[in-house]
């Protein structure tokens, strides 16, 4: 075979596989109208089968020529109402429209073909020797209700009845077709011979018959090398590269003149030709997503034929625009996505009307435009999906452990189906299930920058939204800086922009087992820091002298009662030093925590169902970006997208916000929340298993080691001998605007005299509503120990016992016991209170409970002290039994937490659940009072908490529950 | 019949074995490349820093709308860290998968060779692994090791 002309070739090929695209969509409305004929709309498909014809026949490609003439005859039969188009014969038609769409897309061996099993029947139909004739299926319609045949029909929104009349029109008259060419690639060469366009045409041609999928296929591959252009677009294409033109040599003149005044309008004149061509160009490449949705009509009236179901599709939201690579990829995704609703989705329509649903199901695909994004749903009002069931399966499967599945959510388990290696078909139908799995639907859409979220209800249907963004090339970039350098972050991932001024900081950012946290409205949100996680120095933004500077400290925020930020170990000293020097003075003047400087700036972030805050340095504007590639040698650094390049000509990395927290290990999927339980209940059962204390470590001579309790440090400072004033018989230094007496552990206690060192340390204790400051000499450490506390060796005024911390033997300073002793006026008032209330009746009993000898010597010592009755328990257990001998005798509970068979949490449950105790006052004491324990405390009955060792705070509640209780 | 496009003339034929060499310094190593690999040699120009990249990447470069990646020549043939204050050259090489920019410490003459006078490499060559080059050429007053920048632009482990 010999064809003359490559061109004319060409252009057949594009008009005829144009004209089989929409005759598809127009046999199956054909179809649903049944007897009603719609003239227009058969005249249409008559008129597109009789243009193949023609150009078939001019080309001389015989094959597709005869296949279409068969066709045209039964369509010219239905357009004189002669026949009555049956689903029988519209499939008939149908099936000869795919055949004829495979020999026009290769051209070259369409004579080859055999096309008898096509002709044969078609011309049966129109000699009306078809097995089933007209007549019939016309009573068979009429006996039983349409709903009962296993047919789909299209519902679409918009009438496409105008849109038609254009295309029949210029069906008609093609050489008038009011669209150009744009041809993406060079123009074939006219050298006779073997036209190079052949092995596209194999290309797009792919092998096996599988219809369905295939009719559709080659059309993808061909739209690559070109693509339909508007001609107004085209001419204000044309328009804008000649104002860019004029702009231009505008800009060289004033550039020559030195005209600064004209340089600014013609800059934004160039400004606004640029925005102008872009969105023009990009106009370009955007392609109604009709072009995909076209197509599910057929591929859900075939499939639920196949599968005896009877199904609606409605499409709406056809001319949602998107760009055209985007439209390409969706293709295969979306198509697996409906064809699992069809599958799995609805039910069989007795199950159905079992169920109380309409028999008919109800597929709905859907586009629309959300936020610069389009989404496109698929949704199904059939059996939804078993989150149960699911998991169960993963379990099965070895994909999730079986605590995962317990601890999972309902959304998390419906997403279960996107893990990889997943298949929910119990067994594998030839539909769907043919190995490729919602995970590679998933994968699919992440590499377009697009996001899967389901919402599924049992029984009710299933929701699958997409979220696609516009276009690939130019994305919308929040820009972000950090260490000094800037970083863009897409728009489509971020969800808000954050400031915790710096006064808040304190309350909202928390630590969870290992990660920061800010409660956000109700949440927590995981917080990463950027420069941690890319590994470049932190750094904050100093507003006052705009620079950059580094950041020393380790914490957002500092945890109360838990550890004070000065004492963190190892390089205290140092990093003291490097503030003084920093500020140019002393940290305590002005804590930089209150400067607007230290606010932070978080960035939210959501990646799929992950969302965290990403702590930058500074944020500045929302800008759009042109994202390029960065270098193979840059390949593993995983963090990054790419690269754009900003109006100053450098470069800002693209952020990968999934990939960045997966570097930070930030790898729980959907479940921040979650994260943060595990986080806390691994850190409980870490602590239920030792009774921890934190200490800090000093020393005030050259060999006796010391210790206090951390907890009960306020702050440390750093001063020299000179600061210390001797008035009075009392040693004070100047301290804030007041004076701070100062003591040291020798002046109560038989130890060896303060080193005489210039460099001294101050350690801060709030007590009896003072402050005091004890004098110590470094090096101070802070650490956590296993309370194991000698309370008698070294025991004396001033010092609680003794310990053994790294081979050194450490006295534990009673800090409270010496300021009673050296400034006993500061409680006479507080106690003479107390013991007048309590004088008046009998003592109270209080019911103490407390594993650790040491610990409950001290407290009980306190009650004592002040007059009330002590009970011990050892742990939980024993309490019980007391509490149960006692009864109401005891006034109230003071227990520890961590204690061996019944821990304090479990007997303050107990309690509670007895009607007899549920009002009795408990106290619990623990080392660590963490803003977790307390919750977890107080969500149990707990009344109130307090620090082990700090006895005034203590002291203080009893008494109030006391007070309260007569 | 698809091959008609392809069979434009290739390259015009030429002695294969005369080579000219663009040369220049390395820390005290002169070395040399094929000077049809060379893009442009530019001047430092302002860089991005690339966190988490590989040591010898210094960062990424704006070069006229391509991203350029930057890499110290002597950080990776092992010398050490190149002087930037010294007013180092960039030599712009249009490798496979994006542009890549070679800092050197100096660019030196370009050197006629004739590819059949080369010597094998010797294993190492004043601190440079013999592996980086694919030979040395000898002038009248010096060596030149012949640098292998496929080799050098490898993606080791």
């Amino acid at each position: 075979m010999e064809i003359e002309d490559d061109e004319i070739l060409q252009g057949f090929i594009e008009e005829s596989l144009e004209h089989l695209a929409d005759i598809e969509n127009d046999l199956l409305a054909i179809e649903e109208a049944g007897a009603q004929i719609d003239e227009d709309l058969v005249n249409k498909v008559f008129r597109a089968a009789h243009s193949i014809k023609g150009g078939a026949g001019f080309m001389g490609l015989t094959a597709i020529q005869e296949l279409s003439h068969a066709a045209e005859n039964v369509l010219g039969m239905i357009r004189s109402k002669k026949l009555i188009p049956t689903p029988e014969i519209v499939n008939v038609l149908l099936i000869a429209a795919d055949q004829l769409q495979s020999m026009i897309g290769d051209v070259h061996n369409s004579n080859e073909v055999d096309i008898s099993s096509h002709v044969t029947p078609l011309n049966a139909i129109a000699d009306g020797t078809f097995s089933q004739p007209p007549a019939e299926p016309v009573a068979r319609k009429a006996a039983s209700p349409p709903a009962a045949q296993p047919v789909a029909t299209v519902v679409e929104e918009e009438p496409a009845a105008e849109e038609m009349a254009v295309e029949a029109e210029a069906a008609q008259e093609p050489e008038e077709e009011p669209e150009l060419e744009l041809d993406l690639e060079p123009e074939p060469e006219l050298n006779g011979g073997d036209p190079p366009l052949e092995t596209e045409e194999e290309l797009a041609a792919p092998e096996g018959n599988s219809q369905g999928s295939r009719t559709k296929q080659s059309a993808p591959v061909k739209a690559e090398t070109s693509l339909r252009v508007h001609v107004s677009l085209l001419d204000s294409l044309m328009n804008l590269a000649g104002e860019l033109v004029l702009s231009r040599n505008q800009l060289l003149q004033t550039i020559g003149s030195d005209d600064l005044r004209n340089a600014e309008a013609v800059g934004q004149r160039i400004d606004l030709i640029t925005s102008e061509l872009q969105e023009a160009i990009m106009l370009t490449r955007m392609q109604p997503i009709g072009n995909v949705f076209n197509k599910f009509p057929r591929v859900v009236r075939d499939l639920s034929k196949k599968l005896k179901k009877s199904i609606d599709l409605t499409i709406v939201g056809k001319d949602v625009e998107l760009d055209k690579t985007i439209i390409e990829a969706i293709n295969d995704p979306l198509t697996h996505l409906v064809r699992n609703s069809v599958d799995h989705g609805i039910e069989l329509p007795e199950i159905r009307k079992k169920a109380g649903k309409p028999d008919r199901g109800l597929v709905v695909l859907k586009a629309y435009h959300e936020a610069g994004q389009v989404v496109i749903e698929i949704s199904d009002d059939g059996k939804g999906l078993d989150g149960d069931a699911l998991a169960a399966s993963a379990v099965q499967k070895g994909l999730i452990t079986s605590e995962q599945s317990q601890t999972m959510s309902d959304k998390e388990k419906v997403n279960i189906i996107f893990l990889p290696g997943f298949s929910t078909a119990k067994e594998v139908t030839d539909v769907s299930g043919r190995g490729v799995g919602m995970d590679v639907v998933k994968t699919n859409l992440d590499q377009l920058g697009g996001s899967v979220d389901i919402i599924s209800e049992k029984g009710a249907g299933t929701t699958i939204s997409i979220k696609l963004p516009l276009t690939l090339a130019i994305i919308p970039c929040q820009i972000i800086e950090t260490g000094g350098e800037r970083y863009a972050i897409p728009q489509v991932n971020l969800e808000e922009l954050l400031r915790i001024p710096a006064s808040q900081v304190k309350d909202r950012v928390e630590r969870v087992g290992d990660a920061e946290v800010v409660r956000l409205r109700g949440t927590l949100l995981p917080l990463i820091r950027l420069a941690d996680v890319i590994g470049v120095e932190r750094t904050f933004y100093d507003h006052k002298n705009e620079e950059v500077r580094p950041d020393r400290r380790e914490m957002v925020s500092d945890r109360r009662g838990n550890e004070s930020p000065h004492t963190r170990r190892g390089n205290e000293q140092d990093r003291k030093e490097k503030r003084g020097n920093r500020d140019g003075r002393p940290r305590s003047v002005i804590d930089r925590r209150y400067s607007a400087s230290s606010a932070l700036n978080v960035v939210v972030v959501s990646t799929g169902s992950m969302k965290y805050g990403l702590i930058v340095d500074r944020l500045q504007d929302s800008e759009e970006i042109v994202i390029k590639p960065l270098g193979r040698h840059l390949q593993n650094c995983k963090g990054y997208a790419g690269a754009t390049i900003m109006g100053d000509g450098r470069i800002a990395l693209i952020l990968d916000v999934g990939n960045l927290a997966r570097m930070a290990q930030l790898t729980s999927v959907d479940s921040s929340d979650r994260a943060a339980e595990v986080a806390k209940a691994a850190e409980d059962a870490l602590k239920a298993k030792m009774d921890r204390q934190s200490l800090l470590i000093f020393k005030s001579s050259e060999s006796e080691h010391f210790a206090v309790p951390l907890n009960q440090v306020e702050r440390i400072e750093k001063i020299k001998r000179h600061d210390i004033e001797d008035l009075g018989g009392k040693r004070v230094m100047k301290y804030r605007s007041g004076s701070l007496s100062l003591i040291c552990v020798d002046d109560v206690a038989m130890v060896q005299p303060l080193a005489d060192h210039d460099d001294l340390l101050v350690i801060v204790f709030n007590i009896a509503k003072r402050t005091v400051g004890l004098l110590a000499t470094g090096p101070i450490d802070a650490l956590e120990i296993n309370a194991d506390i000698d309370d008698t060796t070294l025991s004396q005024t001033g010092i609680m016992g003794s310990i053994i911390i790294d081979n050194h033997t450490t006295m534990l300073v009673n800090v409270f016991e010496m300021v009673q002793t050296l400034f006993p006026h500061w409680f006479a008032e507080q106690e003479r209170k107390v013991a007048e209330e309590i004088a008046d009746e009998e003592p109270p009993n209080i019911l103490i409970a407390e594993d650790s000898k040491f610990f409950r010597n001290q407290v009980k010592g306190y009650m004592t002290e002040v007059g009330y009755n002590v009970i011990e328990a050892e742990d939980g257990v024993e309490a019980w039994e007391r509490l149960l001998e006692y009864g109401d005798e005891i006034s109230m509970l003071v227990t520890d937490i961590e204690m061996p068979n019944m821990n304090g949490f479990q007997l303050t449950q107990q309690i509670r659940r007895d009607s007899r105790f549920s009002a009795l006052p408990v106290i619990a004491l623990t080392t660590l009072a963490s803003a977790e324990d307390v919750a977890k405390g107080q969500a149990v009955g707990i009344n109130e908490y307090h620090i082990k060792l700090d006895k005034e705070r203590l002291m203080v509640s009893v008494h109030d529950f006391i007070k309260r209780r007569h | 019949m698809t091959e008609n496009t392809n069979t434009v003339a290739k390259a015009p034929a030429k002695n294969s074995n005369i080579v000219e060499l663009a040369t220049f310094y390395v820390g005290e190593a002169l070395c040399g490349m094929d000077i049809l690999k060379v893009q442009e040699i530019n001047k430092l120009m302002q860089m991005t820093k690339v966190p988490q990249a590989p040591e010898y990447v210094l960062g990424i470069l704006n070069l006229r709308g391509q991203i350029v990646t930057i890499i110290d020549l002597g950080r990776k043939l092992g010398l050490g860290d190149t002087d930037i204050s010294q007013d180092p050259r960039n030599i712009i090489v249009n490798s496979t998968g994006g542009h890549v920019g070679l800092l050197v410490r100096k660019i030196s003459d370009v050197v006629t060779a004739d590819m059949v006078k080369r010597e094998p490499a010797p294993a190492n060559m004043r601190g440079i692994q013999g592996e980086f080059f694919t030979g040395v050429f000898k002038t009248d007053n010096t060596l030149i090791g012949i640098l292998n920048i496929d080799k050098v632009l490898s993606i080791e482990d």
